[in-house]
């Protein structure tokens, strides 16, 4: 994943759009537009995703067969390429959540911590 | 297919397409979700794009991405789909195994034929000689003008051509001989090698123990130095490390070893057991006159690096134009050549051993069409079988290869066999040393044999199989469920196939049995030519006499009278005779040779005759009739007037339609003609006597002699007895190569006879493959036409009838071939023709025979399957319909 070349918006961590794009299916199987605006409607647009890089992380989450790919009608009866979670990316989101989790509270326990004795 | 299907499923026809529909989409939702929100539809282009980011990179990163998958799929298709085929491949042959067997034992034949005489091809004539950049070493030789050619130097031309090359960087010499190496056990003779301090440097020779010679030791009196081949030191010093510093005594000299040659340290004769430094004495001297005629040493020179023939044959045409104007009487009119190393050690064994080479390629076609021939008639029966896939959806190709692979699955596992038999027939042939075949040793299957065998396994596969997978794809498959009960709608042009592979198979047979017979027929008039002596119970051996017991010629004939005296006591024994040269030894030194009274020879034509040493009852030993005069007597002795006999070929040559007996003949001396003997053979069977002059070993006596004694009965069972007398009167005497005259006469054809047994064994490979392709197809076309055939008989065709067609058709299919392969033999037969004797390639009974032989083949082949033809029950062969 971090071969890619492209720049993730400035707030997106390394690793951090493979976890969103995920959970974005977790709800059910969805468009890379669907996902696209899951993640900004959930991060309140926080996270600048540059759209663009979106599809190579897509593919390769396709390529490690964590989502599976289909062609499918849109909700404007267009033909879109839907991506569904697959068993082995549902156990990934399990375990990157909780890796996420963790950094993060050692990060905010690190951020709370009182000065050097 | 089906892991491929699937993505092109998902993905449609093309990645790329793909990608650019996905993100086509997305940015017309992005648009008119702004539309929506109230931009105009250009700006809202214009943000959709922006918000994107960059465009052109993430649709590249997709496609590589789905390329790189897609390329994946596909392999892991290929494999899939050929661990299925190989499974289904073992299943077929599991489920015909009498076809299985056929063909395996076919392939394997074939292979392994290839394989072995490859092996023998590879290790004589490719592997490389075991010398340091041996391509670069060249053998000098003296070229004289009648074109004769010696394989030695003289000295002082060889200090020339030393002292004066631009084109060598090292030019170094050796004189081969035999000595008597006394006080370590018996006696024994061994081969030394006498050589220049840089022989071993020229040639990369490696010692294991000790050091090479130094320059010092060429010099006269210095040189009581001696290096061991690895074998003598294994065989005589059972290996002792310690050998260095103890002495050996050669022929009375008694030298230093101060080293051991490494396992593969060897001349290129193959034969020295002992390194000796060659003393190069005044003889050794570029600048005298002295002794440029008298040739005796073996010249090995390295040339430098990159230099080709042509430059290398000018410096050496130089040297001789400058040597003839410095030396015009002893130079004039000669030159120097100069052959590689490895064509002086193979030049004659190269040609028959490619054409075996060839004749077994011929085998492993025949065998080849055999193989396609049993795959057609598979491929009908399995015709239902291949509709059934095909109906299911897959395509020709699919099939092709399904077939292709089983094929080659069958030429791999009939290559591992015949790389098995080709394993155990080298270590045979090289077991049975047949024909002293140059570097036998280097022969046997190695990395080199292991691919060319997998090469011809491939290869085999391929051909054999292509054809008959075409045709068994063709564009009836689908037609053919609904045919499945009868015969295959190919089953005409099949039946075509069939009969041109058997044809070609023939044609091929013909081929491998003309030249068979040609050298069987050759061999038997080599066996049929008249010795010129009689070889059935008589036997020779040979002895030297070196020592200090044998200073001076004296010594050597008191002893030799001696031991004549006690050989003619022993029970049966009726004559016993020695010469120098025995029959099918050669025909002696080679001296300067003119008759008294007669012009003398032209400047340029060097007259030579053949000399040897004989004593007074060698010719009635060895069997040979006196044409004129007298033989020898003890009168002969060395006090005598000097005498001389002739052989018929001298007397033809110099004196046509006159007597030489009588006349004065001059070679180191004059002497006068006693008789004439009767020609012996001197090389071997195929070469006709040349010119030879016999003295009386008295007055011209010789060191090292071959003893011949006739006796009644088994000349070889006296061996025991003859080794007892000579230990009786000189324990210290070498006695070597004991051996009756017959297998001396046997050995001279031993090459040809090793060329024409496999050669023979070759041809009747073939003969029987091409007898049971007959056999397949009509057996095949009888089984077709049954129902045919049965019309014919319920229609009051006689037995007899249907036997004919069929045994007609079947010798037809034979004459075909004939024809195809007599033409072929034709075009083929002058790679023979230097390997004939006695006949020509156009040999009426050969070809006879051979057109006799397959005739009669396709005859018998085809008698059963007519059998069965004329069996047939028409009643029954109507209910199977």
């Amino acid at each position: 994943m971090g071969a890619s070349a492209s720049q993730p918006g400035p707030d997106i961590l390394r690793g951090t759009l493979d976890l969103l794009i995920l959970k974005a299916l977790s709800w059910g199987p969805a468009h890379g537009y669907g996902v696209a605006r899951w993640i900004q409607q959930a991060t309140h647009d926080a996270l600048a995703v540059g759209e663009g890089t979106l599809y190579p992380a897509l593919h390769r989450l396709e390529e490690r067969g964590w989502v599976a790919a289909n062609w499918g009608s849109s909700e404007n009866n267009r033909q879109a390429k839907f991506y569904a979670l697959t068993r082995k990316g549902r156990a990934q989101l399990r375990t990157e959540t909780d890796n996420w989790r963790r950094y993060a509270a050692a990060i905010f326990a690190a951020l709370d911590a009182p000065a050097h004795e | 297919m089906a892991r491929l299907t699937r993505f092109r499923q998902m993905f449609g026809l093309e990645p790329r397409r793909d990608v650019d529909a996905e993100l086509a989409f997305h940015i017309e939702m992005r648009v008119r979700e702004l539309i929506d929100g109230g931009e105009t539809p250009e700006r809202a282009r214009h943000l959709a794009l922006q918000r994107f980011g960059n465009y052109d990179q993430a649709r590249r990163e997709c496609v590589a991405i789905n390329e790189r998958r897609r390329r994946r799929m596909v392999r892991a298709d290929f494999f899939a789909e050929l661990r299925q085929d190989i499974g289904y491949a073992f299943r077929m042959m599991r489920r015909a195994p009498a076809f299985t067997l056929a063909a395996l034992v076919t392939l394997a034949l074939g292979i392994g034929a290839n394989s072995a005489i490859f092996s023998v091809v590879n290790g004589v004539l490719l592997e490389s000689l075991p010398y340091r950049d041996a391509g670069r070493l060249h053998v000098l030789q003296m070229r004289y003008p009648d074109g004769a050619r010696y394989f030695s130097l003289s000295a002082p031309d060889f200090m020339s051509i030393r002292a004066e090359t631009h084109v060598f960087e090292r030019v170094e010499a050796s004189n081969g001989a035999l000595v008597t190496v006394t006080g370590i056990g018996d006696p024994r003779e061994i081969n030394a090698s006498f050589v220049t301090h840089g022989m071993f440097e020229a040639l990369g020779l490696r010692v294991a123990l000790g050091r090479t010679f130094s320059a010092e030791e060429n010099l006269p009196g210095r040189g009581n130095v001696a290096i061991l081949s690895h074998g003598l030191w294994q065989n005589v010093f059972g290996g002792d490390p310690s050998v260095l510093g103890r002495t050996i005594t050669a022929s009375g000299r008694v030298s230093t070893i101060v080293g051991v040659a490494s396992p593969e340290a060897t001349m290129p004769d193959d034969a020295t057991e002992a390194f000796f430094p060659l003393t190069m004495d005044q003889a050794f001297d570029a600048a005298t006159m002295q002794g440029r005629r008298n040739e005796f040493l073996r010249v090995i020179a390295r040339a430098r690096d990159g230099l080709g023939d042509a430059e290398i044959a000018g410096d050496l045409a130089r040297l001789a134009a400058r040597l003839e104007t410095a030396f015009p009487e002893t130079n004039g009119g000669l030159g120097f050549t100069s052959v590689p190393l490895r064509e002086s050690i193979v030049g004659d064994v190269k040609k028959p051993l490619l054409v075996l080479l060839g004749a077994v390629g011929f085998v492993l076609l025949v065998a080849c069409a055999n193989v396609a021939n049993l795959l057609l008639a598979r491929g009908s029966a399995r015709h239902g079988e291949l509709s059934v896939r095909a109906a299911l959806g897959a395509g020709r190709a699919r099939l092709i290869r399904q077939l292709i692979t089983e094929s080659l699955l069958l030429g791999t596992i009939g290559g591992v066999i015949g790389l098995a038999l080709a394993y155990w027939s080298t270590q045979a042939l090289v077991a049975a040393r047949p024909a002293d075949l140059p570097r036998l040793d280097a022969i046997g299957v190695d990395g080199t044999v292991i691919v060319f065998t997998l090469a011809a396994a491939l290869g085999t596969g391929l051909v054999f199989g292509l054809v008959p997978a075409m045709q068994a794809t063709n564009a009836d498959l689908l037609r053919g469920l609904q045919e499945s009960g009868r015969s295959g709608g190919g089953g005409r042009r099949m039946h075509r196939m069939r009969s041109a592979l058997v044809v070609a198979e023939l044609a091929l047979a013909v081929v491998l049995l003309t030249g068979a017979g040609l050298l069987i027929r050759s061999f038997l008039a080599l066996t049929d030519v008249n010795p010129g002596f009689q070889p059935g119970g008589a036997m020779a051996f040979r002895v030297s006499f070196q020592g200090p017991d044998y200073q001076n010629g004296d010594q050597v004939r008191t002893r030799v009278d001696q031991l004549f005296d006690r050989l003619r006591g022993l029970p049966g024994v009726t004559a016993v005779g020695a010469t120098t040269v025995l029959p099918l030894g050669g025909g002696g030194a080679m001296l300067d040779f003119a008759v008294e009274g007669a012009p003398p020879p032209p400047p340029d034509v060097n007259q030579e005759i053949a000399v040897a040493s004989v004593t007074p009852e060698y010719f009635t030993a060895i069997g040979t009739p006196l044409k004129r005069g007298r033989f020898f007597s003890n009168l002969d002795h060395a006090k005598a007037p000097r005498v001389a006999l002739l052989n018929e070929a001298a007397a033809r040559k110099w004196f046509p339609n006159q007597d030489p007996v009588g006349r004065t003949v001059l070679s180191g001396g004059p002497q006068t003609v006693v008789g004439i003997v009767g020609d012996v053979l001197q090389r071997n069977p195929g070469q006709p006597a040349i010119a030879q002059m016999f003295v009386p070993h008295q007055q011209r006596t010789n060191r090292t002699i071959r003893i011949v004694v006739r006796a009644n009965g088994d000349p070889l069972a006296l061996a025991p007895s003859v080794r007892e007398q000579i230990r009786a009167l000189d324990p210290s005497l070498p006695v070597a190569q004991v051996m009756p005259l017959e297998e001396m006469v046997r050995r001279s054809v031993a090459r040809p006879r090793f060329y024409t047994s496999l050669l023979t064994l070759f041809a009747a490979v073939a003969l029987v493959l091409s007898a049971t392709g007959i056999f397949g197809v009509m057996s095949y076309s009888v089984a077709q036409q049954s129902k045919e055939i049965g019309i014919r008989i319920a229609l009051g065709a006689r037995s007899i009838d249907v036997l004919r067609s069929v045994v007609g058709r079947a010798v037809g299919l034979a004459a075909v071939g004939v024809l195809v392969g007599v033409t072929a033999s034709f075009a083929l037969g002058g790679i023979l023709r230097s390997q004939l004797f006695g006949v020509t390639i156009f040999d009426p009974p050969t070809l006879a025979t051979v057109m006799a032989v397959l005739l009669g083949c396709a005859f018998v082949a085809s008698l059963l399957p007519a059998a069965r033809a004329a069996r047939i029950d028409p009643i029954t062969t109507f209910k199977q319909t």
